[in-house]
């Protein structure tokens, strides 16, 4: 089977095809035999006219055939979010005289789709198809391959041929984030939030007395008629914050598409968004057996850096973190740190202390929705009493440090659990 | 000025008319005309009931076994096994192993034997036996329409192409059931033998001659 590298429209592909008797061929033969048999045996002509339509349908089949035909594939989109709609487009040549017939055998996560025209989903007939499908989990995705099927006019024999399709990347589909944590002490970078500290933003601040090098525009009249000196408005000034997303993956529980790193991942992709809308800067670190991050930056294009390096969370399968300490060149100085974890791992309080001990503003959005299944029965009993209790350590841990931690179930709006510390600037104390 | 649709009224016609395109488009239709049409040929082979002998009932159950498994294994083509990222459970496996198994065995080759075994295990009826044929050529067109046809418009295509074929063919079958019964001319083992190897020939022949 030939196989595409990754992504985009491959250039046509010549696929040598196996012919072999068809299913509906070896249904009229039986009929045929067993009617001609019968006949013999039992001296029934009726039982020899019965055979006939099927024998003069094998009859009719031609035997020249063609040996290969020439395949293009290609993928409308090889960059998606789950659950978005993309299609295999494919092209046949070289099948003048037979129908073509074209199936998708998705890979894993990979689902059909109904197509136009009352298709069946994964299916199509024509020399040109369009397969649509959809992807159920994000990853680095294989497509699966197309089985090209050409049947003569008498549907007596088909040929089959299997072409590896290009493979794509699923990014995990942002969660709603509307509204967001804001620090109380901004860093000295122009931006969108409002500061405490007076500026030069268009949020106004106050009425203070005119001094000189204030300028004659800010001059507030009103008040200058009333006080009987010159006064002018203050503003308040507009800054920008770093904001560094930390998702722990080093733990995994629950069905796939919906277990504690889809959500995590949501979520994180969700905050990405919110932030780099408001052109702050965003940096991501994945916490698993190495820690993996992204520097800080703006803009949608490193959303999309983002969203890559999430990717990798599938691919590094090793569970054991070996550290506790996270790498001063991942956290620049000041900044926020959401955490969307599910809280399972110690270490990670370790490393949460650490951060604080360091000066971080950290948030965590705890995205274990109700108790992992750890089985039926008496030893399951305490197994989930044990981990209750080893959840409300690190929940108790985490509280005398004062790190806020907000529960997330990853179906609802993500401003909710995040109501109360986006109402107000969240102040950071050492 | 047009009289308004009470809104109920209206969404159950609305819902008539995306069930009506939802059957026109699916293959439902195709595997519910298989399972018909076999219904239909298992009981015409059958009737009358008690003149098949001892093996006329085993028979008939094992044909109806069979056009199920069929039925089944075509309501189900389009299911796909359910993505697992770990090993599968006991339920799951066996789920899976049923389906293998539902799509590897041969229905409808079991059930055309069963059904024409069942048809020549009664007295010799030419005519009833003619019927039976054309029925099981239509069942075993409807059952290979289910299984590959990807969308609408395609089966009507494909029965006209093949239209001339199935048309001689269905007039051989016609004059061999008319040849039956005709009167003999020998009588005897002998004289039927040789009425059927008239038939097959003349088959053959035609076979032979189509200018296809």
């Amino acid at each position: 089977m030939p196989d595409h590298p990754p992504g985009g429209t491959a250039p046509a592909t010549a696929l040598a095809l196996s012919w072999n008797v068809s299913g509906h061929a070896r249904r009229l033969l039986t009929l045929a035999v067993a009617g001609l048999a019968i006949a013999v045996g039992t001296g029934r002509p009726e039982f020899a006219g019965l055979a006939a339509p099927a024998l003069l349908l094998l009859a009719a089949g031609r035997r020249g055939r063609p040996g290969q035909v020439q395949v293009t594939a290609g993928l409308t989109a090889t960059r998606l979010v789950e659950g978005e709609r993309a299609a295999v487009t494919l092209a046949v040549r070289g099948a003048d005289g037979y129908t073509v017939h074209l199936a998708l055998r998705p890979a894993h996560h990979i689902v059909p789709l109904p197509g136009l025209g009352g298709q069946r989903p994964g299916h199509a007939a024509g020399r040109d198809a369009t397969l649509p499908f959809t992807v159920r989990r994000w990853g680095r995705r294989r497509t699966g391959s197309a089985e090209i099927i050409l049947r003569d006019r008498w549907r007596l024999a088909e040929g089959r041929a299997v072409l590896g399709l290009p493979g794509l990347d699923c990014y995990p589909r942002p969660a709603v984030q509307r509204t967001r944590v804001v620090l109380s002490r901004l860093p000295q970078r122009l931006g969108e939030h409002t500061a405490r500290a007076a500026g030069e933003g268009a949020e106004f601040g106050g009425v203070r007395e005119y001094v000189p090098g204030d300028r004659q525009r800010s001059s507030n009249w009103p008040a200058t008629t009333r006080r009987g000196r010159l006064q002018v408005n203050t503003f308040q000034a507009e800054r920008a914050q770093d904001v560094i997303i930390l998702v722990d993956a080093a733990w995994d529980e629950g069905e796939p598409g919906d277990s504690v790193v889809d959500r995590a991942l949501r979520g994180a992709a969700a905050a990405a968004r919110a932030y780099l809308g408001a052109r702050d800067r965003v940096g991501f670190i994945s916490y698993r057996s190495q820690a993996r991050w992204l520097v800080p930056g703006l803009g949608q294009r490193h959303y999309y850096r983002i969203a890559e390096a999430m990717l990798t969370a599938e691919r590094d399968r090793s569970y054991d973190t070996g550290f506790s300490r996270l790498p001063r060149a991942a956290l620049p100085p000041g900044a926020l740190i959401l955490v969307f974890s599910p809280l399972a791992d110690p270490r990670l309080v370790e490393t949460l202390r650490d951060l604080r001990q360091r000066g971080f503003a950290v948030l965590i959005v705890d995205v274990q929705a109700g108790e992992p299944w750890l089985g039926r029965g008496r030893t399951a009993r305490l197994a989930h009493r044990l981990w209750r209790l080893e959840h409300q350590a690190i929940r108790f841990s985490l509280r005398e440090l004062g790190v806020p931690v907000v529960q997330w179930d990853g179906q609802q709006n993500l401003d909710l659990p995040l109501a109360p510390y986006t109402r107000r600037a969240l102040v950071t104390r050492r | 000025m047009t009289a308004e649709r009470p809104a109920g009224r209206a969404a159950s016609w609305r819902d008539w008319r995306d069930w009506r395109a939802w059957w026109r488009h699916s293959t439902a239709r195709l595997v519910v005309a298989a399972a018909l049409l076999g219904a239909a040929c298992l009981i015409w082979a059958a009737t009358p009931p008690g003149t098949a002998g001892a093996a006329g009932p085993a028979l008939v159950v094992l044909a109806a076994c069979c056009l199920a498994g069929g039925t089944a294994r075509l309501a189900l083509a389009g299911l796909r096994r359910p993505d697992t990222e770990g090993y599968p459970g006991p339920v799951a496996r066996l789920g899976a192993w049923s389906l293998d198994t539902l799509r590897r065995v041969p229905w409808a080759e079991a059930s055309t034997l069963a059904v024409l075994a069942l048809e020549a295990l009664h007295p010799a009826r030419p005519w009833h036996t003619a019927l039976l044929g054309a029925a099981l050529t239509g069942y075993l067109f409807a059952v290979h329409l289910a299984e590959s046809s990807s969308g609408r418009g395609e089966s009507a295509a494909i029965l006209r192409s093949q239209a001339p074929v199935l048309a001689a063919g269905l007039g051989l079958l016609v004059l061999a059931a008319g040849s039956a019964l005709l009167p003999s001319a020998g009588t005897g083992p002998a004289g039927a033998g040789l009425r059927a190897a008239a038939a097959i020939a003349a088959l053959l022949a035609c076979a032979l001659a189509l200018p296809v």
